[in-house]
């Protein structure tokens, strides 16, 4: 079956009281590669910038204070776990506080930038991500009305008539996480100093709209 | 449909119309302070869906979210007023946030309160329904209704500016702490009633009820007095 085909062969739970991980080739694969980064992330040392000038020559070399870089790395390290575990989690709920948590993460790293216009596009990513707050746990606990559980593992069971519910949810998974790239481009922030960090946006999207792919495709 | 379910779908309505109207205001907004203050509200027709489930799981989801919420308010807060102040860092004038609610000098009042006449006639209104109200229902929470109501008298003769001479103060200290010396042999003697007396236990705690607001009252009404 198609559904079986995405997910990969199912390895077992692991029992966490109510929050059941589960295992399967795809959660360990994704789990194994977000926590990869992680580990990149936490030894790299940042780069130094020059900037190109427009109207004279020389280049102008950017500073970036310790503190600045200490904090963007440990945002991006704290996205990079919530990255992981999001993809073992068998709980819709608990999914969608993970990618609030990415959100909360991603707004830090961006915003570590003392630059008006990055600050700006931070501004407007939060914005967007505390709306689409709405959509996410909305259709969460629109799901939990209908069928009375959360968890991944017992809504693959039975089959549930969960179209609107899995379109909000993708909605709400889109404005949290899905759109944090297009922000980091509108903030340049590949020219911004301090580059590498902020890798960790692309990669922790990246990873959450294949995820929630998955899960929208388990449960149905 | 049944009841239950009929709420369920009305409430739903509910949260989704409150975050499409606060989209509408929000795309409206030209100030990102109030962008700040609608996307507020549109967390809390989130909280509305998660209430309507109504199941006690709903309750246990409802402060994840509300945290989450909180936080993501927060860090957008943080990044608007860092950004204001980069943005100010140019200009001399260095404005706050809010600086417009902030009182910059102090007003010119010319208003005479203590004309005022209803500051004379509802002081004593109130502290006597509060007195007769804790009376009646007796015990701790009377007395402290019953204080409530004695404090508020002071406080509303102090506001007027009618001070209490130190030989009346004197006076009613000591005839308020007799007093309530009093209730508190009255309500110990109900409470030894119970013991001696068990088939008579409704007086009894009548009495005790009636010794204990006297008592408390009088006592709270001393503080009260003390603030004075």
């Amino acid at each position: 079956m198609l559904v079986e085909y995405i997910a990969g062969n199912f390895h077992g739970i692991i029992p966490l009281g109510d929050i059941v991980f589960y295992l399967t080739d795809f959660s360990l694969i994704a789990f194994i590669i977000a926590m990869l980064f992680t580990a990149i992330v936490y030894v790299t040392k940042p780069e130094k910038q020059l900037e190109a000038q427009v109207h004279e020559f020389g280049d102008k070399f950017n500073y970036v204070t310790v503190e600045e870089l200490k904090i963007r790395r440990f945002m991006s390290i704290v996205c990079g776990i919530a990255t992981a575990f999001s993809m073992l989690t068998g709980d819709l709920f608990d999914f969608a506080l993970f990618l609030a948590v990415i959100g909360i993460t991603n707004i830090g790293i961006v915003s570590a930038v003392k630059k008006e216009w990055v600050l700006n596009a931070a501004f407007h990513y939060g914005i967007i991500a505390i709306i689409s707050s709405l959509p996410l746990f909305g259709a969460a606990a629109l799901i939990l009305g209908k069928t009375g559980t959360l968890s991944i593992f017992e809504l693959a069971k039975n089959g549930h008539e969960l179209f609107y519910q899995k379109l909000l949810y993708a909605v709400g998974m889109i404005g949290e996480t899905g759109v944090a790239p297009f922000y980091a481009a509108k903030a340049e922030m590949f020219r911004a100093p301090g580059a590498p960090y902020i890798l960790m946006i692309h990669l922790s999207s990246l990873l959450v709209i294949v995820r929630t792919v998955e899960i929208l495709l388990t449960i149905s | 449909m049944d009841y239950v379910s009929l709420l369920f779908s009305r409430t739903v309505t509910v949260g989704l119309i409150v975050g499409i109207i606060s989209l509408y205001s929000i795309s409206r907004q030209k100030t990102d302070l109030n962008m700040i203050l609608l996307t507020d509200l549109v967390e809390y027709g989130m909280l509305v869906i998660i209430a309507a489930i109504g199941s006690d799981l709903a309750e246990a989801l409802i402060l994840p979210g509300l945290v989450v919420g909180m936080a993501e308010l927060l860090a957008v807060a943080e990044i608007f007023v860092s950004r204001n102040d980069l943005r100010k860092q140019g200009q001399k004038k260095k404005s706050k946030l809010l600086e417009e609610f902030t009182v910059k000098e102090i007003p010119d009042m010319d208003i005479n309160f203590s004309k005022m006449e209803v500051l004379y006639t509802a002081p004593k209104f109130f502290a006597f329904v509060l007195v007769v109200y804790g009376a009646i229902l007796s015990g701790f929470t009377g007395g402290a209704v019953m204080a409530s109501g004695l404090l508020f008298y002071v406080l509303a003769k102090r506001v007027l500016g009618q001070k209490i001479l130190p030989e009346d103060l004197k006076v009613s200290w000591e005839g308020i702490s007799a007093f309530s010396g009093i209730a508190w042999a009255v309500w110990i003697l109900g409470f030894i009633g119970f013991f001696l007396f068990p088939s008579k236990w409704p007086y009894f705690l009548i009495i005790a009820g009636f010794g204990l607001a006297i008592k408390v009252g009088s006592k709270l009404g001393l503080i009260g007095e003390l603030f004075e």
